[in-house]
């Protein structure tokens, strides 16, 4: 359960980098 | 104190998040390159991103005990694995968008005709995917521990200094001197969790030897090393923690091994012991330990201990020798003078193999304890209980409201899911149950 625990992190933080990359790439192609 | 330790394990998470998107936050400022369509940008974002992760991978195994003592070292291993997963596909996906809408750039896949630091690119990207593969299944293809790891360092520095030859060898958002400098200076901070887990806590621990004081056979195929510090006070742990434990070479050399002290924490003088199954591999030699041998010991660490969780009773479930962390928390309580009751359902495989079987059964006359042996093999006339620790066990032997008591669990991984499964079905809460991996490497 504590992996279970450790797995919804994994996935928080894969979703965080993603949502910022595509920040970033919004925030580039805007100029 | 449970809430002490949630609010340092979501300072750590934040700045763990910091150190991955900080920098690559970074290279908006100042002056800033031609603006070139989303997917590129999205594909680079996520390339700075993945290794920044990969860096921060050191840093998870670096055996900082302020970082891990929120969650356990179980867990951080388990996410080590789990976010390398995402780490590496971010890398991978980086060049896999980048040539779906510039097919012409599949042309730097020829690394004799590429230029170096498309080179370098490669070179990250078949390292990372041969570190995972090599991970994934060391134990399928029988890789030794020792072997594996010295691989699966090298292969993380290669993968990282090639990914950062690689940015600044392609210059584009790195043309800044300042954004280069701190993208070199984030590899010399990953460089350096890694040297100071290989480098300076093995310098700590040469500095800090123990002497083998006694080592005694146990049922059930098991060893016991007794050790001394020498020359120094030791140190001083909760039960249920455990050390890495180095018999064979120095500390430098990657053989030190996680076990848990399985003797009491209310010994002064700084000795500890630690209880260990022949498991066929190196742990097969360790009854032939000479005493007096000088062994290095680092430790303590892991959030599994009865001292973090107080309660009114103390459920223990033990799997095989998952019973040693059980047994440094039962001597501790019994050297404690605690008269909380305390109730060990212990699965072992035949009534001989018990370890600590008659140490136990003496240490009843200390303790409120009650002892629930779990036989697999059961001999004729058995009245116990038989086969594997279930949930209509929990209810025969634990007094309800069973979402009232804290339980502790250590043993082989199916035995853990399936004991996970069974306390969910009594409704204990995930904050009652406190388990330790002994897999976790």
């Amino acid at each position: 359960m504590r992996r279970l625990f450790a797995d919804k992190l994994v996935f928080a933080t894969a979703a965080i980098v993603i949502l910022m990359s595509v920040l970033f790439a919004l925030l580039r192609v805007a100029g | 104190m449970q809430l002490r330790y949630a609010a340092h394990g979501a300072v750590w998470l934040i700045l763990y998040l910091v150190f991955i998107l900080a920098p690559l936050l970074a290279l908006l400022a100042g002056s800033l390159p031609p603006t070139r369509d989303f997917w590129t940008e999205f594909s680079v974002a996520i390339g700075y991103a993945g290794l920044a992760m990969m860096g921060l991978q050191f840093g998870l195994t670096a055996r900082f005990r302020y970082v891990t003592e929120p969650w356990g070292e179980d867990v951080i291993y388990h996410f080590h694995r789990q976010i390398s997963l995402i780490a590496v596909s971010l890398v991978v996906a980086h060049p896999l968008i980048l040539f779906v809408i510039r097919p012409e750039l599949l042309a730097l896949l020829n690394s004799i005709e590429a230029p170096w630091r498309a080179r370098f690119a490669a070179v990250s990207t078949y390292s990372l995917i041969a570190l995972v593969v090599m991970a994934l299944w060391r134990a399928k293809w029988n890789i030794r521990y020792e072997t594996w790891h010295l691989w699966h360092i090298v292969l993380a520095v290669v993968a990282i200094a090639a990914g950062l030859a690689h940015m600044v060898g392609w210059s584009f958002y790195l043309a800044d001197p300042w954004k280069r400098a701190l993208w070199i200076g984030l590899m010399i901070f990953w460089i350096g969790l890694l040297l100071h887990v290989r480098i300076v806590k093995p310098l700590f621990m040469l500095r800090r030897p123990y002497r083998v004081a006694e080592v005694r056979r146990e049922r059930g195929d098991s060893w016991t090393l007794a050790m001394q510090p020498d020359g120094h006070p030791g140190f001083r742990f909760s039960p249920g923690q455990f050390g890495w434990l180095t018999v064979w070479g120095s500390p430098f050399k990657i053989t030190g091994h996680p076990f848990s002290l399985s003797s009491s924490a209310e010994v002064t003088d700084g000795s500890v012991e630690m209880t260990i199954r022949n498991l066929g591999d190196f742990t097969s030699a360790i009854g032939d330990v000479p005493v007096g041998k000088r062994v290095y010991l680092d430790g303590p660490y892991g959030a599994f201990t009865i001292d973090r969780n107080p309660a009114d009773m103390h459920v223990l479930i033990a799997g095989g020798i998952g019973v040693t962390p059980m047994m440094s928390m039962i001597r501790t309580l019994a050297d404690r003078g605690d008269k909380r009751l305390v109730i060990l359902l212990y699965g072992s495989k035949d009534w001989e193999s018990i370890t600590f079987r008659e140490e136990l059964e003496a240490l009843k006359a200390r303790l409120n304890l009650t002892i629930v042996h779990v036989l697999a093999n059961s001999p004729a006339g058995w009245t116990g209980e038989k086969g594997f620790i279930t949930a209509e066990m929990f209810k025969r032997h634990l007094p309800p409201p069973y979402a009232d008591h804290e339980y502790f669990i250590c043993g082989p991984d199916v035995m853990m899911d399936a004991i996970e499964k069974a306390l969910g079905q009594l409704n204990v809460p995930l904050s009652k149950y406190h388990s330790e991996r002994y897999s976790f490497v």
